[in-house]
């Protein structure tokens, strides 16, 4: 998906690169000023007085619609607005869980009341620590 | 800065936080540059500080705490104690932490409480300290004066759930069953949205249940609320591997104790008009949970061990253990 949306997007700009100079060419032209506008210089540029070959404009048109399925195509997956999903989400995967930076991701956000690290039991979480220290240094003994 | 750091370990495997520990001299080697040894009006313009740096100190402190590794712990206090000063909070709280994990015998551990009330005494708003207080009594093996001690602070500050969440737990200890389904209520009250309160209180319902007089109708009716608790966290998350697991059990329960009712005539089926409570489940719609629970929780074990992409997430004994359930239910139709 991700190598079709920038080849839809470098086709578009393409063709509108394209579009873009064909009619600044084609403004070049003595015939593409049909007859020249009367009046003074100010209303003629109010009012120019430009007819552009269909193709130009139907190219221009084509490419904007190329660029605006290209970046449509290129954006990111959307992000879960439902809570559920949401939360869902958080459960089930590692991925959704991991920490990119302070205060972003890190799974359930309410983990915390069950965890509750103000009441942190220091010596307890010591004394698990050594035991598991000492069935592990047996199980690797045995 | 790796993501290890910035996970709080007190809850992470002890292997993780082995790992987190033995970096520790690694750790503050790599904070010591040479930016931080200019003379002093030259630190304070050059960045030398991030937002993740304290946070990460404060883990390896309880890292090296938790492994008993104290030389490390005071290198990384003394570096907390330095940025923030003694009388900050959080500071005083690692401090305490500090002195009750290296204390060895019960005088110390009196002498730390008596520095904690000290602190009170002058100060009684330190909330984080008052806490400590309390869970050194509790871990000193005092629940009913750590249960006072909560009591106090919760009146003066009710909207703290993490403090009625322990109070719940304290409660529960003792048994007090009824005492901790309101404290949980209370939690639901402040955080309304935490799933896993709601299937915490549902487990706690199931187990006061399981105290009560088999066909009365209390039994009923909090074996119904219990459920109704586990599908509200079921609502809250998808997938729920807690949620579902409950579910399960208590429908099953359920299932039992209305089938024992239905031999009698005298069924509830409108709800109670005194107090307004909802009226027990039908047999139906309990039987209908009870499929969709079954169905559910094969689906995460399948899933979830087979480790799909976007399935990985979830805690290897929750799985075997719901397999097991799902083994026994099996097997009792077989037989």
């Amino acid at each position: 998906m991700a190598a079709a949306a920038i080849i839809v997007n470098a086709l578009g700009v393409v063709f509108l690169a394209h579009a873009v100079y064909s009619a600044y060419e084609h403004s070049l032209l003595p015939s593409s000023t049909a007859t020249p506008p009367s009046g003074s210089a100010l209303s003629r540029s109010l009012k120019p007085n430009v007819n552009l070959p269909i193709d130009i404009t139907l190219e221009t048109l084509f490419s904007a619609l190329l660029l605006c399925v290209g970046v449509v195509l290129s954006s990111p997956g959307l992000k879960p607005i439902q809570w559920n999903v949401w939360a869902g989400r958080l459960e089930k995967s590692k991925e959704a869980r991991e920490i990119t930076e302070v205060g972003v991701g890190g799974g359930n956000p309410y983990a915390g009341l069950e965890e509750r690290a103000g009441f942190l039991d220091i010596r307890g979480k010591r004394k698990e620590f050594a035991d598991w220290i000492k069935k592990d240094a047996r199980s690797e003994k045995s | 800065m790796s993501t290890t750091l910035l996970q709080p370990p007190t809850t992470a495997s002890p292997r993780t936080t082995i790992t987190l520990s033995q970096q520790a001299t690694h750790f503050f080697a790599a904070q010591r540059t040479w930016l931080t040894t200019l003379p002093y009006p030259l630190n304070r313009l050059l960045p030398t500080e991030s937002q993740e740096k304290w946070l990460a100190y404060e883990n390896v402190f309880l890292a090296c705490l938790r492994t008993g590794d104290n030389d490390a712990a005071y290198t990384a206090l003394q570096a907390l104690t330095a940025r923030f000063g003694n009388d900050n909070e959080r500071v005083m709280v690692l401090g305490g932490l500090y002195q009750e994990a290296t204390a060895s015998s019960q005088a110390e551990l009196e002498e730390v409480m008596r520095s904690y009330d000290e602190i009170l005494k002058e100060d009684p708003t330190v909330f984080a300290l008052r806490k400590r207080r309390a869970a050194l009594l509790k871990s000193v093996g005092k629940p009913t004066e750590a249960i006072g001690d909560l009591i106090k602070m919760l009146d003066a500050s009710p909207t703290d759930a993490e403090a009625w969440a322990e109070l719940a737990d304290l409660y529960l200890g003792q048994g007090l069953y009824e005492q901790a389904v309101y404290c949980l209520e209370e939690v639901l009250l402040v955080m309304a949205n935490a799933w896993n309160m709601h299937a915490r209180l549902g487990e706690v319902l199931f187990l006061s249940a399981g105290k009560m007089e088999a066909g009365s109708g209390d039994k009923l009716k909090t074996l119904s609320e219990s459920m109704r608790r586990f599908c509200r966290s079921i609502e809250l998350c998808d997938d729920y591997l807690r949620g579902y697991y409950g579910l399960k059990i208590t429908t099953d329960r359920l299932l039992e104790v209305l089938d024992g009712v239905k031999q009698k005539p005298q069924v509830a089926s409108t709800s109670d008009p005194v107090t307004g409570d909802l009226a027990p489940p039908s047999l139906a719609a309990v039987k209908k949970l009870s499929q969709l629970a079954t169905a559910k929780l094969a689906e995460i074990v399948r899933r979830g061990s087979a480790g799909e992409k976007g399935w990985d997430g979830y805690n290897e004994a929750e799985l075997g253990a719901a397999r097991e359930l799902l083994d026994r239910d099996t097997q009792k139709i077989q037989r």
